[in-house]
């Protein structure tokens, strides 16, 4: 892990730390498989919070690009190789392209109209894999996934797997830390805040907004790839409408637009997803009605509202008075 | 060929019902009313209950479908979306997704998941040269035609309508008038909502029922509304009946595809015509 590269004032090696520790201690209490599973689905959050944390851009069908992504890897270790990360690799590739080809017509959009058009390109998507594409893809049944060995690269085996996906969690995050640190992440940052001025800047907002549009999609690809190899089995769920209220629930319920906020909320939606439903027969209305929470009074998210808290108490240290009273001096 | 016309047409009237609606909210609130998948769907399992309950009024049990969703609409519009003016587009996509996710819980609750048969009410085939085509899909027709000509008469001459359609140009202008503009707002909204679940009510003889049957007709008149342009009626009225040709055209070569074809469109008038919103 290249960790002295990291930014030292956002005590970097900590954060990988805390990371790696906290998916190794959630283990012994719920399986291996569920928390690789987890993991995969933090992959996937941290995908969305690039596009809607940090870009300001909701999507509602980001479940294409993580579809995508599965029947890419599942249909190559099918049809052409066994290798899983050659798989994993199409599977990024496939996503990527399908990214850069749409990117070119959705992200002329934005607000509302944007999460539509992901939306119907998403029902699209999940229609040609059901229906039209039938033979390839076996419809509504789906198809195993058998990945060979690589030599000690057992993906069958679940501690290998997990190891795998924990690095692939721990590269995602770096990758996106450094992204969002650099200036291409301070342009992408601005255009949430205001797309007009950036560009009386000078700046060409048209190519960034793609190229993350591209970039998201290639994670939730890499997420895709690794679900089929979790499962050994791809069907048309992978890429389904109505899942896409989980990613939005997880990014807002962490805090949009913090990395460890999208991974507190992966964990966070996991959880109540997994062992909810087994208590409360109307899953849907409870998401509904924390989601309607959300957006009224909690708009933050877990993470910011810690930040906010703790901003606080460093404050009030050093202005030694409650901020309130400060600002209002001011 | 005549039959792949009057299908076209009359797929074109129920998403001209649904779309208008969502047109108009937007056009006026500046919200995308992503609940009005569940008003569509309530209208429709309204008419279930009350259709086993009336023993075979079609038309009465029609009528009292669409009013059942005025209440439910206006506690939508007055609790959820009337708290979201001015918000980010962002929030109020998500709250009212939320709404219809809640609502299609209760539905599943109500009327379980299994999908429910509906005969056509009429059942009865116009004759002529050779050719028989359903007597109801010409009369679905006939209805948007007349609700064209009467939204048309309503934005025109009544007060009501007239403030609508200042509205829809200029919100802060009549608000300086001294109009209770979110008055209006949801009488609009309340419009909007009962004309999606007429929609509904007249398609669910000729569709299959079941709790998420509201998502794909939305996204579909959904790209009306972007194809005929946000808040402008006669646009929204032009693209229905246009999109609706494509859907029995594409349907007739491709059976398959008659969805993604529209998608399709839409995306071509995307490339051309880019929206700011």
């Amino acid at each position: 892990m290249p960790l002295k590269n990291a930014p030292a004032k956002d005590y970097g090696a900590i954060g990988f730390l805390v990371i790696a520790s906290g998916f190794l201690l959630i283990t012994p209490i719920l399986s291996t498989h569920r928390v690789t599973d987890f993991m995969i689905f933090c992959i996937f959050a941290m995908s969305f919070d690039l596009l809607y944390g940090y870009m300001g851009r909701l999507s509602f069908g980001h479940m294409l690009f993580l579809g995508t992504g599965a029947y890419g890897a599942g249909l190559f270790i099918k049809y052409i190789n066994g290798n899983p990360l050659l798989a994993i690799l199409v599977g990024i590739a496939v996503a990527g392209l399908l990214g850069m080809l749409l990117g070119l017509i959705i992200v002329r959009t934005t607000g509302a109209c944007f999460a539509l058009i992901n939306l119907a390109f998403n029902h699209i998507g999940f229609f040609l894999v059901l229906s039209p594409l039938r033979e390839i893809t076996r419809g509504e049944d789906g198809f195993g996934v058998s990945a060979s060995k690589l030599g000690f690269l057992n993906l069958g085996s679940r501690p290998i797997m997990f190891g795998f996906v924990l690095l692939c969690l721990l590269l995602v995050f770096y990758f996106l830390k450094r992204l969002i640190s650099s200036p291409y992440g301070i342009m992408i940052r601005s255009i949430k805040e205001d797309e007009t001025r950036v560009r009386f800047l000078g700046y060409n907002t048209y190519l960034y907004k793609w190229l993350t549009f591209v970039l998201a999609g290639s994670i939730a690809g890499l997420a895709g790839a690794l679900t089929a190899l979790n499962y050994n089995y791809v069907n048309p769920n992978a890429m389904d409408v109505n899942s896409n209220v989980g990613v939005v629930f997880a990014c807002l319920i962490g805090g949009a637009g913090n990395l460890y906020g999208a991974l507190i909320g992966g964990v966070t939606y996991m959880i109540i997803s997994n062992f909810l439903p087994i208590y409360i027969h109307r899953w849907e209305m409870f998401l509904g009605f924390s989601l309607l929470i959300i957006t009224f009074r909690f708009r933050k998210g877990v993470w910011g509202y810690f930040q906010g808290v703790w901003e606080n108490i460093v404050k009030k240290k050093v202005i030694g008075k409650p901020i309130e009273e400060g600002v209002a001096d001011l | 060929m005549i039959y792949t016309i009057v299908y076209g047409f009359s797929i074109g009237a129920i998403l001209y019902f649904i779309s208008i609606g969502l047109s108009l909210t937007f056009g006026t609130m500046r919200v995308i009313n992503f609940a009005h998948t569940l008003t569509y769907t309530i209208g429709v399992y309204a008419l279930i209950t009350l259709v086993a309950f009336l023993q075979g009024y079609f038309v009465l049990a029609a009528i009292l479908a669409v009013f059942v969703v005025i209440p439910i609409s206006y506690v939508i519009e007055r609790f959820i979306i009337r708290r979201l003016y001015g918000e980010s587009l962002d929030y109020t996509f998500i709250a009212t997704f939320a709404v219809s996710l809640i609502g299609v819980d209760v539905i599943k609750w109500i009327w379980g998941v299994n999908p429910y048969p509906m005969k056509d009410p009429i059942g009865e085939y116009l004759m002529f040269w050779g050719l028989s085509l359903p007597i109801y899909r010409i009369l679905i027709v006939i209805i948007a035609i007349l609700l064209f000509v009467a939204l048309n008469f309503f934005f025109k001459k009544t007060i009501v309508g007239k403030i609508v359609v200042a509205a829809l140009d200029d919100k802060d202008g009549v608000r300086c008038l001294g109009i209770n503009v979110d008055k209006y707002f949801s009488i609009v909204f309340i419009l909007g909502s009962a004309l999606a679940a007429l929609g509904g009510v007249l398609y669910a003889p000729i569709s299959s029922i079941h709790p998420y049957m509201g998502l794909s007709i939305l996204l579909l008149s959904f790209a009306v509304v972007i194809v005929g342009g946000m808040g402008n009626l006669k646009g929204t009225f032009i693209s229905a009946f246009a999109l609706g040709m494509v859907m029995s055209i594409t349907a007739r070569y491709w059976s398959q595809g008659a969805e993604t074809m529209v998608f399709i469109v839409m995306a071509i008038v995307l490339i051309f015509k880019p929206i700011d919103i």
